[in-house]
């Protein structure tokens, strides 16, 4: 495969018309928060580029993101990513099998060794020596880190790998770790989502491929341009919480006439994400809109914050153990003190005089 | 001639409950208070601010029942409470409060300072700091029966009266009754005609009623000076008569502080429920007329207000009530601008209207009613208490205002509907 010279060619060679391939530069352009002059200098650059190995590695994880990523309908933006990229390895995808799928990761590393894209999804178990997931009898942490070497970036794909996700709950039982745990000198980039959006997978490649690096990041290490803003902000619904309508159950008046989901638990005020303006499958729908409130799967320990329907305002998370330390020391102190004040008011009590008409005066 | 600052203090102590401690305690010092008290905004007075009313007690709570406070005043950096102290304290507790609630409405934090001045009287009273007037309406309710020194005899003839200008019978002592009729002695002096009307109301809708030779004082000086001593001993004198004739219900007349005392207080002070319940005349009405039983004919033209007794209204929850009555006979009732939750006291509650040292303070602060009243441009003032009638009147006449005053029963009373023979 690598001996195609570039996108282009090999686009028109799978018949795929260059009116779909700058629709697809025009979308990735504008999710990526670039200008939409910039589509076409998309095409050109993208057009010109070779195709870059992409080695993926699942690891502890459920086949959830690579179902998002290859479950669009084609000809998608996503079916247009694999012919944008060489994946030289894949469990769900790959024809081969058992030393012959080895094999063409270990010859991908080798032939770009130093220039290849690593997609991570899924946790790494540390738990029992790694014992809990392992690929042709090596653990992941093997796996990855001998992946790894050669990389020239990790895109961790997926919750599980970008924060730990769902194994990583409490209580951990696998010892799951994200990426960023384990590799510390190569740049990783996060597209967190249980899974995340394909537009975000797809444009986190498609920048890398034109600019060669890698966007700019937040705090979490996720791009900004898809996790800038939260989901609140960008809500649809958002206008019914700021006058005050919300939907106290599911089946209620409110919850039938749209208002927000606030009170029913819904994360989208902490969740950062492009649900509400990408939306899924195609553009159909998200969360919100089909009247269920926002997990806040894209952000980090969203299993362990407390219930979905649990409003944002109660507290989400047991108290930790030096609070609820202090919260003890505290009630001890309240006690003794109330102990010492009732005897005060007690004695006060006993030392009272009947106060008569006679006992106004001095 | 006992009181000692030593009674005072211990009286600071004993009233210091849950409530108190986290009142003091959620204080942000925010000042909305102030705002709040007809005495600050009449004068401009930061010392009429409410929570510093407290001050005194504020410093016994945080010196003995605080460890902090405590740590002060062992190494001398906070001061014992001084007879001097109180003496300058008590026309910030007695003169300018007058129990009216509408600090606690406003408190951002929910602290309830009218609940604290009253407990702070307690002590007030005990190490005698409590004001000539007050303390003399106390004395001559304990010994003579009421306030005004209203003997039985004159109640009686009162009722006498009554009866025989209306032509209807008034019961005296009549056991198994369903209501005892209870009066302040305001009424009873100033305004029998309220007796009168009730027997008119009550004939046409059926009601079942009585008055008692021995309890007809509906008012608790107790209270209002602030000795629970003295205000169980007076809330005792209604309890042992209605038990007594074994009635269901005892009427709160139109009087706000009595109306405070026997429904809210009383339980409290003598330390058990009633086997009777109490009632507000105007919930009464308001229940006869929604039952059919009060009908009424024709409604005045003349443009009217209403003066929301604080006691009745906003700590009191009597709300609807005098509303639905004056609609029911008033073509032309306006509201007054802050009315209802968040009127404006007369001035004269809580004692102060006996306390004859509050006098040209409870005038000052009557502008603020002065401005509510000419706002509404109308020249005729229902109430339904009637030392708030009382009080109201004399601040009209002190501003030369020609504004008339009614209660409302009278008023509902004038436009009953007369049954004919058939």
């Amino acid at each position: 495969m690598h001996d195609e010279p570039t996108l282009a060619a090999h686009l028109r060679r799978q018949g795929i018309s260059r009116r779909s391939f700058l629709k697809f530069c025009a979308a990735t352009a504008s999710l990526m928060g670039m200008s939409p002059s910039m589509a076409a200098e998309m095409a050109e650059k993208l057009g010109k580029v070779t195709r870059p190995s992409v080695i993926w590695l699942s690891f502890q994880e459920c086949t959830g993101c690579t179902e998002s990523l290859t479950r669009s309908h084609s000809p998608s933006l996503e079916s247009l990513l694999f012919d944008f990229i060489s994946l030289d390895y894949h469990h769900t995808l790959q024809a081969a099998s058992g030393e012959a799928a080895e094999h063409a990761r270990e010859a991908a590393m080798k032939a770009n060794f130093g220039n290849y894209l690593v997609l991570v999804d899924g946790s790494i178990p540390l738990g029992e020596g790694g014992a809990y997931s392992t690929i042709a009898g090596r653990t992941n942490l093997d796996l990855l880190q001998e992946t790894a070497k050669g990389a020239a970036a990790i895109i961790s794909i997926g919750t599980c790998a970008a924060y730990g996700g769902i194994p990583y709950a409490d209580p951990n039982p696998t010892g799951a770790v994200p990426v960023s745990a384990i590799i510390k000198d190569k740049p990783i980039i996060n597209v967190p989502g249980c899974p995340p959006i394909p537009l975000a997978i797809t444009g986190v490649v498609a920048h890398y491929l034109m600019f060669g690096g890698l966007p700019e990041l937040d705090g979490l290490g996720r791009p900004k341009s898809i996790y800038g803003e939260t989901i609140h902000d960008r809500c649809y619904r958002r206008p019914f919480y700021d006058q005050g309508k919300f939907a106290k159950t599911f089946d209620d008046e409110g919850a039938r006439a749209g208002w927000c989901l606030f009170e029913l638990g819904c994360k989208g005020p902490t969740t950062y994400n492009a649900c509400a303006t990408t939306k899924w499958n195609g553009g159909t729908s998200f969360p919100i809109e089909s009247g269920h409130g926002c997990l806040g799967c894209s952000e980090p320990n969203f299993w362990d914050a407390g219930s979905f329907y649990k409003a944002l305002s109660a507290p989400i998370s047991p108290l930790g153990k030096a609070a609820a330390a202090a919260a003890a020391a505290g009630a001890a102190a309240g006690v003794a003190i109330t102990f010492h004040n009732r005897s005060a008011k007690a004695k006060a009590k006993a030392a009272h005089q009947t106060v008569t008409v006679k006992d106004l005066e001095k | 001639m006992s009181a000692t600052l030593e009674k005072g203090v211990n009286a600071f102590r004993e009233v210091m409950d849950a409530p108190i401690a986290s009142f003091f305690n959620s204080c942000v010092h925010c000042g909305l208070c102030a705002d709040a008290c007809l005495f600050h905004t009449e004068t401009g007075d930061p010392k009429y601010t409410p929570i510093y009313k407290l001050e005194p007690l504020k410093k016994i709570w945080k010196q003995e029942y605080t460890l902090l406070g405590k740590l002060a005043s062992m190494v001398g950096l906070s001061q014992p409470v001084t007879d001097a102290e109180l003496e300058e304290w008590s026309p910030l507790v007695y003169d300018s409060c007058t129990l009216c609630g509408r600090c606690t409405v406003m408190c951002p934090v929910g602290n309830d300072i009218t609940y604290m001045v009253r407990k702070m009287r307690e002590g007030m009273a005990a190490s005698g700091h409590a004001p000539a007037g007050v303390i003399e309406a106390t004395r001559k309710t304990i010994e003579q029966g009421s306030p005004m020194g209203i003997l039985p005899k004159t109640f009686l003839a009162q009722v006498r009266d009554q009866s025989e200008e209306t032509g209807i019978e008034i019961p005296v002592d009549q056991a198994g009754a369903d209501y005892l009729v209870i009066m302040s002695s305001m009424e009873i002096m100033g305004y029998p005609e309220f007796l009168g009307s009730l027997a008119r109301i009550f004939k046409q809708a059926g009601v079942s009623w009585t008055v008692s030779s021995e309890a007809f004082e509906a008012t608790n000086s107790g209270i209002q000076i602030g000795v629970s001593d003295i205000a169980r001993q007076i809330v005792m004198r209604i309890v042992d008569a209605a038990e007594k004739l074994g009635v269901k219900y005892v009427i709160s007349p139109e009087c706000g502080h009595a109306y405070t005392a026997l429904r809210w207080d009383g339980p409290n002070l003598i330390g058990r429920p009633y086997k009777f319940g109490v009632v507000h005349v105007l919930e009464l009405l308001d229940q006869l007329h929604k039952a059919g039983r009060l009908k009424t004919e024709g409604k005045t033209d003349e443009p009217l207000t209403l003066h929301d007794p604080c006691q009745i209204v906003r700590r009191g929850g009597v709300v609807a009530e005098p509303r639905n009555l004056l609609n029911m006979v008033a073509s032309d009732f306006r509201e007054m601008e802050d009315c209802g939750s968040y009127n404006w006291c007369c001035g004269g509650g809580g004692g102060v209207s006996a306390n004859h040292r509050a006098e040209e303070l409870r005038f000052k602060s009557f502008q603020v009613k002065k401005r509510q009243i000419e706002g509404t441009g109308v020249g005729l003032m229902v109430t339904a208490c009637a030392n708030c009638r009382n009080v109201l009147e004399e601040g009209l006449e002190h501003y030369h205002m020609d504004t008339k005053m009614i209660g409302i029963t009278e008023l509902v009373a004038e436009y009953l509907k007369e049954d004919k023979p058939a």
